[in-house]
């Protein structure tokens, strides 16, 4: 069974090298019909590793039958659990949304862009699945590539390649910092793979070395993960890039990247970083706020779609850290079907910005002020979005809020479930106050942040009369797959059952140098109370609020903007687009990390 | 003796920094592009050093050179090869979006580059 891992990246690398050559003469709808089959199957592949991992313990196929020799890994494995196959089958789902965005309207010129998908699909699904820490920098890389070349699709825009510039530059630097801390433990290791690896250094408690190991990938994988002060080439990229790699980038990759520091941590650097917990768990939660904060505000203060979007995927990181950062089960738990959660409104959300787009050519909240009531189910769809962005019931969020917020509680930290309900309401109330002031074009609209230089038409691509079918087909699939989520219970005790098994190293130890394939059940189930119910409402009506108050502001006294007008200046100031001071900031941040952890460990 | 073995670790530290400063510091994508190169150097260096063994040949094996004969570890060579391809294709997506860039706004400072701000 476990034969079908390495099938998962095969499948989209084979129809992306079939899709290359035809990428002149194929028509459009069958390089998106191979793309889309080649999707389905990998969604049915890893649903299948899955289920079986589930039931029968973590599948290993080691690439070319190198197959450990006494307890030691000579080769590459694919090394699979319920969460890893689990998030290979959710990036295929979001890959999917994107493609059928891509039936109809989407210009694609030519074939190129599927193949390129094809690609990215294959890179992410590579690093959920593999079992070796080079073979992970190698699919990180992978996914670079293809997201740098995806975000300057519309090679003719100068926006979208200064925007793929930003993210090249800083993610390739992120990818040198994660090389440069695999040769660190390898030198003390002499192994590559996750599981030998974790047994060596597990053998005495970490050192600088270790400890110098452990920060640069963290740091190196936060960068692609938008952890402050990483997080600057996102919004950027995110805003130029195509609608249904908008939807990737958020929905996500960067999510992807956050499973990679998860996966790191549990199955190498847990027990020999039993002594640093405390300072990690700090540096974690820490960052996870500010970064939150951060995004939120941001989000706040932009007028352009995408980029508010943007800038609330940066919020949602700081909440998924601060997640994994507790380093418990719980902890993985929330943060995991936060990020399904997550990803299926995220991603509804900005293919109902790009459809506004492709409609109105232009993302400006002011421009489209009022013009929302042309498209009604577009409309309709990017509210409701907005609303389970605050986490009404049923979605998902709502769901994935309660295991957050009970995740944190267990720990002690009920002022960050604060802090973090008063980030969501802010976080939603933007996205809700742009739906408003689109639909019904009350208010006012926001005035600060980027809006389109004048001398440009801001969307080259074709102009769509009527809505195409797939464009409100793809979103309201999402949304119906987070309200199954959302009152799923069996789904949510299969996650937290999953996390479990993901955050227990000897389980995967086990499986993959012994062949020993274990199965354990933890039900922790999870029962809704009206407190929870309570609390989701309150965050919503709370960005109700937010949102009002965004749009009547010039009704309200002004006594506070005295007071928080400068910082916000300087956070804007602090975005400036530049690659240059992003690589500053960058290595202020790694001085940061590194400082932290060492003073940390004194 | 035993310092030059940390020596070729702050030859990488240092290329890293200076690198990112370059970067930090770049009025022209060719710049910044080359600067990344060097960040990049600092992997090569760091992941030969660690394979390295003193008085070890090559690992490649003859009858002069029997296996089993002290040799440095491979493991990183072929991973500094991959490290080498991946940077390649890095840097020829840089370059062509430098040229893409250049003809769209007829310049290539990075300041005068901003997508969008604040």
């Amino acid at each position: 069974m476990s034969v079908l891992a390495p099938l998962c990246v095969a499948v989209p690398l084979i129809a992306a090298a079939l899709l290359l050559p035809f990428s002149k003469v194929m028509p459009r709808w069958l390089s998106a019909t191979i793309a889309s089959l080649a999707t389905l199957t990998v969604i049915g592949l890893s649903v299948t590793l899955a289920l079986y991992t589930a039931f029968n313990g973590t599948a290993v196929h080691w690439m070319g039958g190198w197959a450990p020799h006494h307890g030691l890994a000579i080769g590459i494995s694919f090394s699979v659990d319920p969460v890893g196959a689990g998030l290979a089958a959710f990036i295929a789902l979001l890959v999917f949304a994107a493609t059928m965005y891509t039936w109809q309207g989407f210009d694609t010129t030519g074939t190129m862009f599927h193949s390129l998908l094809m690609a990215f699909l294959a890179a992410m699904c590579g690093y959920a699945l593999t079992g070796d820490i080079f073979n992970m920098f190698v699919w990180f890389e992978l996914m670079t590539a293809a997201a740098i070349a995806l975000t300057a699709h519309k090679i003719e825009e100068a926006e979208s390649i200064e925007g793929a510039i930003n993210l090249a530059v800083t993610n390739t630097i992120a990818g040198f910092m994660v090389l440069l801390g695999i040769a660190l433990i390898y030198g003390r290791t002499d192994a590559l793979n996750l599981a030998q690896l974790g047994q060596i250094v597990a053998q005495r408690p970490a050192d600088a070395l270790v400890l110098a190991s452990f920060g640069l990938i963290v740091t190196g994988y936060f960068v692609k993960g938008a952890v402050a002060p990483f997080h600057f080439w996102l919004d950027d990229a995110h805003a130029v890039a195509p609608t249904p790699i908008c939807v990737l980038f958020s929905g996500i990759m960067v999510q992807v990247a956050l499973y990679g520091v998860a996966r790191i941590y549990w199955t190498v650097f847990s027990p020999s970083l039993a002594s640093h917990t405390h300072e990690i768990k700090a540096l974690f939660v820490g960052v996870g706020v500010a970064t939150a904060l951060i995004g939120a505000i941001m989000a706040f203060a932009q007028r352009h779609l995408k980029r508010l979007l943007a800038f609330s995927t940066v919020s949602h990181s700081g909440m998924f850290v601060a997640a994994l950062g507790l380093f418990n089960a719980a902890g993985a738990a929330a943060a995991a079907i936060f990020i399904v959660a997550h990803g299926l409104i995220k991603s509804a959300l900005f293919i109902c910005a790009g459809t506004y787009l492709n409609r109105f050519r232009s993302l400006d909240e002011e421009v489209l002020g009022g013009r929302g009531k042309e498209c009604r189910v577009n409309s309709a769809l990017f509210l409701i979005g907005g609303l389970a962005l605050a986490g009404i019931p049923p979605f998902a969020i709502s769901a994935a809020k309660m295991m957050y917020d009970a995740a944190l509680k267990e720990h002690g930290l009920f002022a960050i479930a604060v802090v973090m309900g008063f980030v969501t309401a802010i976080d939603a109330g933007a996205v809700l106050r742009s739906g408003i002031h689109i639909t019904w074009g009350i208010g006012k609209a926001q005035k600060t942040g980027f809006s389109p230089r004048e001398e440009e038409t801001e969307c080259e691509e074709e102009r769509w009369e009527h809505t195409p079918w797939p464009a409100l087909w793809a979103p309201l699939l999402l949304i119906a797959i987070a309200i199954f989520v959302g009152t799923n219970g069996t789904f949510w005790n299969a996650i937290s059952s999953a996390a479990h098994a993901f955050v227990n190293r000897d389980l995967y130890v086990a499986a993959v140098l012994n062949g020993v394939h274990r199965v354990i059940w933890v039900y922790s189930p999870h029962r809704v109370t009206l407190e929870d119910i309570g609390v989701n409402l309150a965050v919503t009506a709370a960005a109700v609020i937010a949102a009002f108050v965004g749009l009547f502001r010039d009704h309200i006294p002004q006594m506070l903007s005295p007071v928080f007008g400068p910082p916000l200046k300087s956070l804007r100031a602090l975005h400036s687009g530049i690659f240059t001071d992003y690589v500053a900031y960058m290595v202020f941040g790694i001085a940061a990390y590194s400082a932290w952890l060492v003073l940390g460990a004194k | 003796m035993s310092w030059t073995l940390y020596f070729p670790y702050a030859v990488a530290f240092w290329l890293f920094f200076i690198g990112c400063f370059g970067v930090a510091h770049s009025r022209n994508l060719i710049h910044t592009i080359l600067s990344l190169t060097v960040v990049q150097s600092s992997t090569y260096i760091l992941l030969l050093s660690i394979g390295f063994h003193a008085k070890a040949g090559a690992p490649i094996f003859s009858p002069a050179n029997p296996p089993g004969s002290p040799s440095v570890d491979p493991i990183v060579q072929a991973l500094t090869l991959t490290d080498i391809v991946v940077g390649a294709t890095v840097t020829a997506l840089l370059l062509t979006l430098t040229i893409q860039i250049h003809r769209r706004r007829g310049t290539i400072d990075p300041r005068d580059l901003r997508p969008m701000r604040g």
